[in-house]
């Protein structure tokens, strides 16, 4: 049988997951802990060349696919979009977590799932049926969980992580009833297949609403967000970049597809996210204005990013062409690397103000204040995100915004003009719990905390660097990451009649 | 209405639903809640096999309910080890003693 290139993109890290388990153990009996890490960083690396030969062959052939029995996979622009970022995002957070992590017990098992992890949600990009897409959710959703609860001694990453879990299993409970409503009605659950039949519409309507709240409960929609602040606190700061970063926008690419295969019941779909992102927007910045420690405060942020996110894809949805699409999957890229980049920068000090001392304590802003004297690089790179997160120009989050902005105005709607307003209003908003944060940072005088600090390890300075460096290219050069967003937006824009 | 097959499965669907987000909200032992789970979980995949049989998909519907089960037992499988590291550092299986991340 002929296996195309993309069926290694996602073999290999869920085929190396349990081999780093395995080169763990043996180098903890050998007392060489860092084994894990160099087995997890070698496995995401090396991800990329099939990576690089699938995106090859999807531009000069078009979308590839895999059948074995009824499982079937696909490969289009969305599953690219999604493997680009999980990989990126993976494969530094990886090397991050090295000298962050050197102190801790269960590398191995923490590099073993997070290659699954990221294995997992490049095969849920590629999912072509209902009930597959569940089952790779249903995998990221519990490589998650014990991530998030990696340090199981700290009564508060064991309550996130319990939070997360029960939340997150409810949500995907939701989800299969949904595909049993789709099953009962349709009597098959292949996506093309859904979308060509022509069935009873209040039945499929539920199951959309199902898949909305299901889905929602990893997106984080605002009234399904509580579990989101905890976890995203509580983690590894490398994992906190990855569940904000990658995690949820996966949640968002399945809601998607499953609603891109009901596209033709109604046309609410458009109007309920564009819905959605206003609430996320609003709350996530009012909630965020309060927040005293740094990580609650970027993970109220992402609720409001996701706002973005769903106004560009909701303007698609409702009222077709493909740059608002286009616009949402720019700012997933964006938001991605930013707020990877902002949790690892706030994981560096994390690590070297308490951490490294032995302690657990949160980092509150307070902590940072005239950080930059003690590590410049650190915060620099944690400005640079949080400003470009805020939408600064010429930074990669004000191009994003930009083109979901554009992309609102060229609909000539008066409604969706005014909804673009809106979120262009609470982009300026965000300043204000942005700009305390760098003020803090860039105080003359060095807080206690950051006085008794200790020294950042180099290793850990490499990946912030870079990611700033691509953050400053993209905010230039916006035309870059075309090659993704493109398709991507044009996927969704022909499944809704665009 | 009728004593249908597919009505009895349709009462017992919603009916677990209902037990298992009961259990959800007011059970505070966290064993107790990951049995909640399970329960709305159940309802799912007597959802599977209602929704197959009258679609005469029965293997289809069969196949996913035990592909389910799997995919929930590790869930399962991963809130009890969550339970034994509770009850391990804080004595307790009482969520509201858990809880104080807030904010």
């Amino acid at each position: 049988m002929n296996t195309p290139t993309f069926l290694w993109l996602i073999a290999l890290p869920l085929l190396s997951s349990p081999l780093i388990y395995l080169i763990g153990q043996i180098g903890i009996r050998l007392r060489r802990t860092s084994w894990a890490y160099w087995g997890g960083f070698v496995a995401l690396a090396a991800s990329w060349i099939p990576f690089a030969l699938s995106s090859h062959d999807l531009n000069l052939h078009g979308s590839a696919e895999f059948t074995y029995g009824t499982v079937s996979l696909r490969l289009d622009g969305l599953s690219l979009l999604l493997a680009a970022l999980a990989l990126v995002l993976g494969t530094f957070v990886a090397f991050y977590s090295g000298p962050y992590l050197a102190k801790e017990t269960g590398q191995d098992k923490y590099y073993a799932m997070l290659v699954a992890m990221v294995g997992v949600m490049i095969g849920l990009g590629c999912a072509s049926d209902l009930f597959n897409l569940w089952i790779w959710f249903e995998a990221m959703a519990i490589t998650s969980y014990l991530l998030v609860a990696f340090y199981r001694e700290q009564p508060a990453s064991l309550e996130a992580g319990i939070k997360y879990l029960v939340q997150s299993a409810s949500g995907s409970v939701l989800v299969l009833i949904g595909i049993g409503l789709v099953l009962s009605s349709v009597g098959t659950l292949r996506f093309d297949e859904i979308r060509s039949s022509t069935s009873s519409a209040p039945i499929l309507i539920a199951a959309g609403a199902l898949f909305i709240i299901g889905f929602g409960v990893k997106t984080a929609l605002v009234p399904l967000h509580t579990w989101l602040p905890d976890a995203h606190s509580q983690a590894p700061s490398g994992i906190s970049a990855m569940l904000s970063g990658v995690v949820i926008e996966a949640g968002l690419i399945a809601m998607l597809r499953t609603l891109s295969s009901l596209a033709s019941i109604t046309p609410l779909w458009g109007p309920i996210l564009m819905g959605f992102g206003v609430l996320n927007m609003l709350i996530g910045n009012l909630l965020a204005l309060q927040q005293k420690q740094v990580k609650r405060l970027l993970a109220y942020s992402s609720l409001v990013h996701i706002g973005y996110m769903l106004v560009g894809i909701g303007i698609t949805l409702s009222l077709g062409g493909t740059g608002g699409a286009q616009g949402g999957f720019f700012h997933m890229l964006t938001h991605g690397l930013m707020k990877g980049l902002a949790f690892l920068s706030a994981g560096a000090f994390l690590y070297s103000l308490h951490i490294a001392l032995g302690n657990h304590d949160s980092l509150t802003i307070s902590d940072l204040a005239g950080a930059a004297r003690r590590y410049p690089i650190a915060a620099l790179t944690l400005s640079l995100a949080v400003l470009s997160l805020a939408g600064l120009p010429p930074l990669a989050g004000f191009m994003s915004k930009w083109q979901i902005f554009v992309a609102g105005f060229k609909t000539e709607n008066i409604l969706v003009e005014v909804l673009v307003i809106f979120a262009a209003l609470n982009s300026v908003f965000s300043l204000a719990y942005y700009a305390p944060l760098v003020n803090t940072v860039y105080r003359l005088h060095p807080s206690e905390v950051v006085q008794r600090g200790s020294k950042l390890p180099i290793m850990m300075t490499i990946p912030l660097v870079l990611l700033a460096i691509a953050i400053l290219i993209i905010g230039i050069y916006p035309s870059v990451l075309n090659w993704l967003t493109g398709p991507a937006g044009s996927i969704l824009a022909l499944a809704f009649g665009g | 209405m009728d004593l249908s097959v597919t009505n009895i499965g349709i009462f017992a669907i919603v009916g677990l639903l209902g037990v298992g987000f009961y259990g959800l909200l007011a059970c505070r032992n966290l064993i107790k809640i990951v049995i909640a789970l399970q329960i709305l979980v159940k309802a799912a995949l007597l959802g599977f096999i209602t929704a197959a049989s009258i679609s005469n998909k029965v293997n289809l519907g069969q196949s996913i309910a035990i592909t389910v089960i799997v995919a929930d037992t590790v869930v399962a499988v991963v809130g009890m080890a969550l339970a034994i590291q509770v009850r391990r550092r804080m004595g307790t299986l009482d969520i509201k003693q858990l809880s104080n991340l807030r904010g």
